[in-house]
């Protein structure tokens, strides 16, 4: 069993690492474009930004599932069954939604603001509608995903724990519950009500595809689908902190269990990365202010149980731990880092007084990038590594280096562009007369794909790193392990 | 602004690259029980960042762009609409839109025709004055000052399809 559960992760990393792969591709592309180093027309452009998007999430999100249903999958029954057609309607939905973009020329951005799809639109209708089809069936194979996961873990530690409210209650059980169980669970609720939440959207999107004379609520389904692709990035990256969790005390040689602080803080983070999406729909002065307020609050509020409980609980790992420094802890530690310098911007932009200057610059791509690239990506990797016994440390570390020099140049080329005031979604800067923008604008997407090729060639080096002086010895060894 | 934000970013993550750094370097030794401290920080960590962003909240909260200079009266409204892929703006009162009077609150009645635009308005050196989002079925109301006269420029910030790169509309300022 254990050997087919690895099998069957294995698919998905696969999957989702190819992706990501390619996916840096399309953005080293428009940057290039950007920065008037090559030229696309800005439907292609478009195309590109969508799939680039749509794909990047959707990969990360379906590897990041694969992890924990792998961890999850070690102490409880999972369904190899739901994992493998999970993987095809995803595989299937994904190769659509390719076919959507890159062929048909789909180009409404990730989030398809209603009406954009269906409006005065730059690519042919059956385009929209496969889009929406190939998304759907991607969301059925999340969802299936993430509720085979839930059901195995209610299964066998009982539904009622699976939050680890005993512990908030005061009662410390007989059994403890593995943290990794605490966080999967959070990851899996959240995951799965993100995904109701952009599957309800595409079901009224498929209806109005079908039937054109159908009006919809722009500010309603704004809402839905940030509620989507907010919650399903950061389930992301809870994740990538599961596996943090599950392998660190691996290295550090110290216990990383349940306790009443973490238990409420996990509770907590479930809450925020619910309500936090209102932060997006900061500009809509329409939508009530009482959701604005909230969605302050609920961001402020996710950065405590996020750096007290989950940044501390690594620093306690690390601290005078006598750890070897190896490929895996240190990308845990730099993931974590990251994701905090990511944090630390996000914040700042939920902050509704600076949101006036930062919406939809380039600060906006530049802390997500942030969270995701040298948090969540590194993360990610920490865990191939450990998870494929890699024997190539040094092969290993050396792309690090390289993906730390690339990615935070990278990063560093948005976070200018943001602070300069520079629009995000911008085939080409050119026409923007306002200030020294455009040029601005060019020059940080040229720097930014040059660092971005420096990460993905890293990164390719680190895929290899993985098989690199490998043995059938070895091979059989994981598998034992 | 802008440059505070930037600022408390960049000290900020300072901060954590070098605390990351310690943290890595202390591992070289390793102390049974060396961790205890971490735990002992926490408690006044979490009160510290507690009681700063409820203060942070508690000022930021009264400077939120919806009611800003609600008791004044607006020296002029521009009504806006975002089509694919250009700015109609119209003064109220006015035959044509005119220059808007500098220092002066004007207020900015933004929606859209078609599809979800960005109305985002430039100062004359290329800096962000303020924006709202232009939505097709509902009116947002911003009011803004412009301090410095001569040529605005109107950015669409909201990504509105193949031409949203050049949707730009212009105020002039006197």
């Amino acid at each position: 069993m254990e050997k087919r559960n690895r099998n069957a992760t294995i698919a998905w990393l696969v999957v989702s690492f190819a992706v990501f792969v390619v996916m840096i591709g399309l953005g080293i592309t428009m940057r290039l474009a950007q920065g008037l180093r090559i030229e696309i027309p800005p439907a292609t452009f478009y195309a590109l930004m969508t799939m680039h998007g749509l794909g990047m999430a959707g990969a990360l999100f379906a590897g990041a599932l694969s992890i924990i249903w792998y961890i999850v999958s070690r102490t409880c029954k999972v369904s190899l069954g739901v994992s493998w057609i999970s993987w095809w309607l995803f595989l299937i939905g994904a190769v659509a939604l390719l076919y959507a973009t890159l062929v048909g020329g789909f180009g409404p951005g990730w989030y398809a603001l209603y009406p954009l799809p269906f409006v005065n639109a730059a690519w042919p209708s059956w385009a929209t509608g496969l889009a929406i089809i190939s998304l759907l069936i991607m969301g059925v194979a999340w969802l299936l995903y993430q509720l085979d996961i839930l059901r195995a873990m209610a299964a066998q530690y009982g539904a009622k724990r699976l939050l680890a409210w005993e512990y908030i209650a005061g009662r410390t059980p007989a059994e403890p519950l593995p943290a990794v169980i605490l966080i999967a669970s959070m990851c899996a609720i959240a995951g799965t009500l993100g995904t109701l939440s952009g599957a309800a959207t595409l079901v009224l999107y498929f209806l109005k595809w079908i039937s054109p004379a159908t009006n919809l609520d722009a500010l309603l389904l704004k809402n839905t689908m940030f509620m989507f692709g907010h919650v399903i990035v950061n389930v992301c990256i809870y994740c990538g902190l599961c596996a943090v969790y599950h392998l660190m005390p691996k290295y550090s040689k110290r216990p990383w269990g349940v306790n009443r602080v973490t238990a409420i803080a996990w509770n907590a983070t479930l809450l925020f990365v619910l309500f936090a999406y209102f932060h997006h729909l900061y500009m809509d002065f329409a939508q009530n202010k009482t959701l604005h307020i909230i969605g302050q609050i609920t961001s402020y509020g996710s950065a405590v149980p996020a750096t007290a409980v989950s940044l501390f609980g690594i620093a306690s790992q690390v601290y005078k731990s006598g750890i070897k420094w190896s490929f895996t802890p240190a990308s845990f530690v730099l993931g974590g880092m990251g994701w905090a310098i990511g944090g630390v911007a996000a914040v700042v932009d939920s902050t509704i007084m600076v949101n006036s200057y930062f919406h939809n610059t380039l600060w906006v791509p530049a802390h997500f990038h942030t969270y995701f690239l040298v948090g969540y990506v590194f993360m990610f990797f920490g865990f191939l590594h450990d998870f494929f016994n890699s024997k190539a440390e040094r092969f290993a570390v050396t792309s690090f280096v390289g993906m730390i020099l690339g990615g935070y140049g990278f990063l560093s080329m948005f976070y200018l562009g943001g602070y300069f005031g520079v629009p995000r979604r911008y085939a080409a800067y050119t026409a923007i007369q306002a200030g020294d923008i455009a040029n601005k604008g060019a020059l940080f997407a040229s720097l930014g794909a040059l660092f971005a090729t420096i990460f993905l060639i890293s990164a390719i080096a680190f895929a290899i790193s993985l098989f690199a002086g490998r043995t059938p010895a070895d091979e059989k060894a994981v598998t034992a392990a | 602004m802008v440059k505070i934000a930037g600022l408390v970013t960049l000290i900020l993550d300072i901060i954590l690259v070098l605390t990351t750094v310690f943290l890595m370097l202390s591992a070289r030794k390793a102390v049974e029980g060396g961790n205890k401290v971490i735990y002992k920080v926490r408690k006044p960590y979490a009160t510290l960042l507690i009681l700063a962003l409820v203060a942070i909240f508690a000022y930021t909260i009264t400077k939120m762009p919806y009611r800003a200079m609600a008791l004044t009266t607006p020296a002029a409204t521009v009504n806006v609409t975002g089509h694919m892929w250009y700015w109609q703006m119209e003064q109220e009162g006015a035959p044509a839109l005119g220059a808007l009077p500098k220092g002066e609150v004007i207020e900015f009645a933004v929606t859209a025709a078609d599809v979800n635009h960005g109305f985002g308005v430039f100062d004359p050196d290329g800096k962000i004055v303020g924006q709202t989002q232009a939505m097709p079925g509902y009116t947002n109301h911003v009011r803004m000052v412009l301090e410095k006269p001569g040529l605005y420029h109107v950015l669409c910030m909201e990504y509105c399809g193949l031409v949203h790169q050049a949707m730009i509309g212009f105020l002039t300022v006197e």
